[in-house]
């Protein structure tokens, strides 16, 4: 029981750094990507190559996700940037779709379809995190290392600036701000730090494959932001919580038939979506609702 | 045709500027300054060429032909955030407010210039954002969202991120449409204050009266041309122009 809230807690810790790091963008830049999956997937990816043919060194693993993750996002989103808002979602889905095919293409790198088994878990000054409590204290750590850095980049001149181009492109500019440079420069943190998360996946997972990096996950990840809040520091851990506990939570209701659990998850999702869009669209933790007040 | 003394340095030089839309001429050939220190109002009615002027001027429209330099430096190619950083600033018609920000984080985002962690000046920066919601009167309101803020408020605050922005050359698009008279005379004095300390304006406007209390200069503009540059009385007193502004062309 245990062993099982462990392993609950720690994919609820990597979940909530990419509901953190997607709601950076999507919630503070007002970039809608759908493409955190593919950060994310790199970060995992990129950790699995290295500790599986170099070293399994955590900060050596992790910092390579971060920097690999971040530079392919500029790479990737420097021409989806000059595109806005609906325009910018259908780019990023084409980014979906370009990264998914690649991890299980590229054979030599991602191992394919089959993709990546028997990634070591992490060392750290000579320490092995192979017991499962101590992988949690480190998921985290690094958690807290996330939302310190994300407090500070949004509450301060970055983050109003962030906000500003959210709220007003032209006016932004207008007043100075490099948009695209700012943009750009947000994208890569989210997906450095995505990247991150991916680290940390591989390590405790120790088995990667595709399937984890799908179109799915980054809409699964996109209603974590908006059921929690988007814009808030908090709302996005709320909504990763939620949306990760709920699974476990239903296999404990006992009148519910198990081979229909998959499906009931599903409608409860949408059916929280659709009614928190009509009476709190700001999300759980959002206070301000999106329009003028009453 | 311009009206400026000798004596004032010309902050704004615009020479034979064209831009076109397909086949719509909207700014047709226009050569104007604004001399530093004069309050200039763009007078002419709907489709005159106005906001695309000022789209030319901040870089939001790149001319078909003609140049804009500022200060004597050409801004043939210069986006509009390096345009905002050497000194002009604007305001837009729909305002354009950061609507989900806080009446304080706007002023203070404009202030803020890069977006680096740690900015210069913090003290210095909240007093003068002090010293400019006392302006516009807007200290109560300080922690309101933009967008729950009244018409009135909301125009106040317009106004008060330009004043953030240290621009030498304000260009304020319509910025008194819609205000109450109370609102309208605290707006005026507003403007007088800002331009008796060095702030050269030049304003859209269609509401004469502020055309005739505020401007030294009106330019008019009709269909892209500009068709006369003055004194406000020179320019409203002239009957074509006024049979123009009022559609009553023949």
């Amino acid at each position: 029981m245990i062993a099982y809230l462990q392993n609950i807690a720690v994919l609820f810790c990597i979940n909530a750094i990419l509901a953190l790091t997607l709601n950076f963008i999507m919630g503070y830049a007002g970039i809608f990507s759908l493409a955190h999956a593919i950060f994310f997937g790199v970060g995992a990816y990129a950790t699995a190559y290295i500790a599986m043919h170099a070293s399994d060194s955590l900060l050596l693993c992790m910092a390579a996700s971060a920097a690999i993750s971040a530079v392919l996002s500029m790479a990737l989103a420097l021409p989806a940037l000059r595109v806005r808002g609906e325009y910018f979602v259908a780019a990023s889905l084409g980014l979906q779709v370009i990264g998914v095919t690649i991890f299980s293409e590229w054979k030599s790198i991602t191992g394919g379809l089959g993709g990546m088994i028997g990634i070591p878990r992490p060392k750290l000054w000579g320490y092995t995190f192979n017991d499962d409590t101590a992988f949690l204290g480190l998921a985290l750590v690094v958690l807290g290392v996330v939302v310190a850095i994300i407090a500070l980049l949004v509450r301060g001149s970055f983050g109003r600036s962030l906000m500003a181009i959210r709220d007003s492109e032209s006016a932004a500019q207008t007043y100075g701000k490099h948009v695209n440079a700012i943009k750009t420069l947000s994208v890569a943190v989210a997906a450095g730090l995505a990247g991150v998360a991916g680290s940390l996946y591989a390590f405790y997972i120790t088995f990667i494959n595709v399937e984890s990096f799908m179109l799915e996950t980054s809409i699964l990840l996109m209603a974590m932001v908006i059921i929690g809040g988007t814009g808030t520091l908090f709302g996005p851990i709320v909504g990763a919580a939620l949306l990760m506990s709920l699974p476990a939570a239903l296999t404990y209701l006992p009148f519910l038939p198990p081979t229909e659990l998959g499906s009931i998850q599903q409608i409860i999702y949408g059916l929280a979506m659709v009614l928190l869009m009509m009476f709190r669209p700001g999300g759980l933790v959002g206070g301000r609702s999106k329009e003028k007040s009453a | 045709m311009t009206t400026s003394t000798p004596s004032q340095e010309i902050l704004l030089q615009i020479r034979d500027l064209n831009k076109s839309f397909g086949g719509l001429h909207a700014i047709n050939n226009v050569t104007m300054d604004l001399p530093a220190g004069v309050i200039t109002t763009l007078v002419g009615p709907n489709g005159a060429g106005k906001t695309t002027l000022f789209n030319l001027i901040t870089g939001h429209l790149t001319p078909t032909s003609g140049t804009v330099h500022w200060l004597g430096k050409s801004l043939k190619g210069v986006e509009p955030w390096q345009v905002a950083r050497m000194g002009i600033a604007r305001t837009f018609q729909d305002l354009r407010l950061y609507s989900q920000m806080t009446v304080e984080e706007n002023i203070m985002t404009v202030m803020e210039r890069s977006s680096w962690l740690w900015q210069g000046g913090g003290a210095a920066a909240t007093q003068r954002v002090n010293e400019i919601l006392d302006e516009t009167q807007l200290t109560e309101k300080r922690h309101e969202r933009a967008v729950d803020l009244a018409y009135a408020e909301r125009k106040f605050l317009s106004l008060a991120r330009i004043m953030a922005s240290q621009a030498k050359l304000w260009l304020l698009d319509e910025p008194a449409s819609g205000l109450d008279p109370r609102s309208f005379e605290r707006f005026v004095t507003l403007l007088r204050a800002y331009a008796k300390r060095g702030i050269t304006i030049c304003i859209i406007e269609h509401n004469l009266d502020i055309v005739i209390k505020l401007s030294d200069r009106v330019a008019f503009l009709d269909q892209g041309k500009l068709l006369a540059q003055g004194s406000s009385e020179d320019i409203l007193k002239d009957p074509h122009l006024a049979a123009i502004y009022f559609g009553e062309r023949a």
